[in-house]
C-alpha cells in the first residue's frame, strides 16, 4: 500500500532479522508518552461502550466508530506495516486449519441444535464472562487493540 | 446428569481446540520454526486488498457480535 508493502522472502530463520530490518527502516517507534494517552482513551471509550446495553443504537455505533476509523486508517492512511511472509509452510499451516476446521465444526453443530444449554455455542459460553463491566471493557478493549494489530499487518 | 456430560464434553471441546491454538503460537515463536505464528498467517492473508477488507470485515463483525447485540 503506501510506504512499506514489499515482503522479505519468508526463510524460516530470517523472521527476527525480518523484524529488525523491519525496526531500522522506522517502523513503529516507541513514543511512551502518546502511547499512555491513547491507551487511556481508548479504555474510557471501552468503558461507556460496555455500559450501552445490546441491541440499541447506543451499542451499534460504539463498534461502528472504532470500524469506520480503523477501516479509514487502513484504507487513506496505512501505518508502516509488518512485512507478512511470501509463502506459508504448508504443513505449518494446515496444524492452523486443522484447529480452525475443529473450532468451526463444534461451533457449527451448536449452532444446529439451536444452542440447547446441553450442547451450547461459543458465544452462549462468551456471553455470561464478558456480562460484567469490567470484563466487557476489557474485551471492547482488546478487541480494539487486536484491529490495530490488523490495520499493521 | 446426561446432560451435564453432555454440555462439559462440549465445553471440553471448546477449551481444547483453544489450548491447541496457544500451544501452536508457541510453538511458532520458536527460532527456525516451521509452524507460522497467527501474525504471519493473518499477514499473509491479508496481503492481497480483498484479502485484508475480509479480514478486516471478520474482525469488525467479532465486536458487533459481542458487543453489539
Amino acid at each position: 500500500m503506501a510506504r512499506q508493502d514489499t515482503a522479505p522472502s519468508r526463510d524460516h530463520a530470517g523472521r527476527w532479522a525480518r523484524y529488525a530490518v523491519w525496526r531500522r527502516r522506522g517502523g513503529s517507534r516507541w513514543r511512551p508518552v502518546r502511547t499512555i494517552l491513547i491507551c487511556t482513551g481508548l479504555a474510557a471509550y471501552a468503558w461507556v461502550v460496555a455500559t450501552t446495553r445490546p441491541l440499541t443504537g447506543g451499542s451499534l455505533i460504539g463498534v461502528l466508530i472504532p470500524g469506520m476509523v480503523l477501516g479509514a486508517i487502513a484504507y487513506g492512511r496505512p501505518p508502516e506495516r509488518i512485512p507478512a511472509p511470501e509463502r506459508l509452510d504448508i504443513r505449518g499451516i494446515s496444524y492452523w486449519l486443522i484447529c480452525l476446521a475443529l473450532l468451526f465444526e463444534w461451533e457449527a453443530s451448536a449452532w444446529r441444535d439451536n444452542s440447547l444449554w446441553w450442547h451450547p455455542s461459543l458465544t452462549n459460553l462468551i456471553n455470561p464472562l464478558i456480562g460484567p463491566q469490567v470484563t466487557k471493557t476489557t474485551a471492547i478493549l482488546v478487541w480494539m487493540l487486536a484491529g490495530w494489530g490488523l490495520v499493521k499487518r | 446428569m446426561n446432560l451435564i456430560s453432555t454440555r462439559a464434553v462440549t465445553i471440553a471441546g471448546f477449551v481444547a481446540v483453544v489450548i491447541a491454538m496457544i500451544v501452536l503460537e508457541i510453538l511458532g515463536r520458536r527460532p527456525g520454526s516451521r509452524i507460522p505464528t497467527v501474525g504471519e498467517w493473518l499477514g499473509y492473508l491479508m496481503r492481497p486488498r480483498i484479502g485484508r477488507a475480509l479480514i478486516l470485515l471478520g474482525w469488525w463483525w467479532l465486536g458487533w457480535h459481542y458487543f453489539a447485540r
